[in-house]
Order: C-alpha cells, then sequence, then structure tokens
C-alpha cells in the first residue's frame, strides 16, 4: 500500500467533509460557491493524477484534462 | 517471473489505456455540459432551483462520495498488488472496492426511494429532472463499473487466466472515471445552487 495514496484519501474525505460543512452554514453567498468548486477541483485533480496515476502519463493527458477542468470550472463560477 | 513494463510516458499508453482515455474524455465533457446547463436553467428561476435543491439530502452526498472515495482507494491498491504480483492480496483489496460500489447503490437506493415517496420524481420540477437523469446516468455508469470488476474478479481468482496489466489498469481506469463523474455531480446538485 503507498503512502502517498493513503495521504491522498485522507486528503479526499477531509476536503468532503469540509465542502459539505461550509455549504451548509451559508447559504447563497457567492464567495462560498466558489471556495466550493475549487476544493472540489482539488479532488478531481487528486484522483486523476494519484490514484488514475495520471502523473505518470504523458503530458498531453495531464494537460488535456486539467484544461477540461479549468474551463469546466470557470464556466460554472461565471454561471453562479 | 519478468514484472511487465508499460511506457506510460508514451502518449499512446496512459495507465489504463488510450480508448479508455479517450472515452473518459468524452464522458467528462458530457456529463460537464450537462452540469452547466443545469446551471444555466437554474439562472431563470434561482428561488425554485435553490428550494429544490435543499430538498436533497447532503449527508447522504457527502457519504456517497466517501464510499467512492474510499473504494477509488482501493482499486488503486489493488493495481499496486498486481504490479507487485500479489495476487491473493490484490484479489482482497478489489472485493473492498467493490464492496464500495454496493455501498454507493445501497444509500443511493434509499435517497432514490425516499425522493419517491414525496412525490419527487422526474417530472416534479426542471430541476429534478436533472437530477434523475444526471444522478441516474452515473448510477448507469457504476453499474457498469462493478460488472467489470466482477469480471476481473473472477479472472484474479482462476490462476490460469490471469488477467494482462493492461486489463486491470483498464478496469480500474473506469471505475475512477465514476469517482470524478461524482466529484463534478455532487458540489454543482447537492451543494452551490
Amino acid at each position: 500500500m503507498q503512502k502517498k495514496d493513503s495521504l491522498t484519501l485522507i486528503l479526499l474525505i477531509a476536503l468532503t467533509t469540509i465542502t459539505a460543512i461550509i455549504s451548509g452554514f451559508y447559504n447563497k453567498l457567492e464567495i462560498i460557491y466558489t471556495i466550493i468548486l475549487f476544493l472540489s477541483a482539488i479532488k478531481f485533480l487528486a484522483v486523476s493524477f494519484q490514484f488514475m496515476e495520471l502523473k505518470r502519463a504523458n503530458s498531453f493527458w495531464k494537460v488535456l484534462i486539467s484544461i477540461f477542468l479549468i474551463i469546466f470550472i470557470g464556466i460554472i463560477s461565471i454561471l453562479l | 517471473m519478468k514484472k511487465p513494463e508499460i511506457n506510460y510516458k508514451n502518449i499512446y499508453y496512459p495507465p489504463g489505456g488510450i480508448l479508455m482515455w479517450i472515452l473518459i474524455t468524452l464522458e467528462l465533457i458530457t456529463f460537464g455540459i450537462a452540469l452547466i446547463a443545469l446551471v444555466a436553467y437554474s439562472k431563470e428561476n434561482p428561488e425554485l432551483y435553490h428550494e429544490s435543491r435543499l430538498k436533497l439530502n447532503t449527508s447522504y452526498g457527502a457519504i456517497n462520495t466517501v464510499f467512492l472515495l474510499v473504494s477509488g482507494f482501493f482499486m488503486a491498491t489493488t493495481v499496486h498488488l498486481f504490479k507487485r504480483q500479489k495476487f491473493d492480496k490484490s484479489l482482497f483489496y478489489l472485493k473492498l472496492t467493490m464492496l464500495g460500489g454496493f455501498l454507493f447503490l445501497a444509500l443511493k437506493a434509499i435517497e432514490y426511494s425516499e425522493k419517491l415517496n414525496l412525490g419527487m420524481s422526474l417530472d416534479f420540477n426542471t430541476f429534478f429532472t436533472f437530477y434523475w437523469l444526471l444522478t441516474g446516468f452515473h448510477v448507469i455508469h457504476v453499474l457498469v463499473g462493478l460488472i467489470i470488476l466482477s469480471f476481473l474478479y473472477f479472472s484474479l481468482k482462476k490462476r490460469k487466466t490471469q488477467p494482462k496489466l493492461e486489463d486491470v489498469e483498464a478496469s480500474a481506469a473506469f471505475w475512477h472515471m465514476c469517482d470524478l463523474i461524482w466529484l463534478l455531480l455532487f458540489p454543482v446538485i447537492y451543494l452551490i445552487l
């Protein structure tokens, strides 16, 4: 079992808990929504780069997934 | 026995294979566009979407996220152990991976039945149309993922038909894709509208 995977899992669970809690406490605050999206983006990157081993892949795949995420989060943030 | 080696730095050989990554990219774009459409529609009637979103159980969503993340961690461990040719341990972690998937589906079934009992079905309002379609398609992906993992499980169990590393990685990539899609769905549907 790799230590980095375990640390990533702890980070992911912590971020999930934080996002769920702050969404309940501070409804309808745009800055909170932005923080939730940002934390979700970190989780997305952690799963793809660590668990899916994208970190070992050709740069093309890393850039492709990163660009997708930036565009997605960007559009959602603008629409909110 | 010589360890299998794949040059992951080659553009044609990302972990899981190029076809799986083309599929993952297309799936992410499809779900991404649908989620953007959901947020765009919510601007037409923000109160309705906000009130509808508050009818969802955030705890269920968060617990299901943890189920998928832990399951993804076990899947990554399964692949690492398979590479080291520790097949018995690999099989054990694969079972834990599948358990995570079944727990996700069980909680989803509870959530769906609660919504249906309250009359919040597909045609309740446009928010719930998006909710049912997006989470429903995701559930189908999880079911397909579990079927793929079942084949992998029986293949690993029968030592004579040991799967190739590429097959294990492709199965793992599909399973992780379910995580990635959920990581897009959860914040948008359950937390921010």
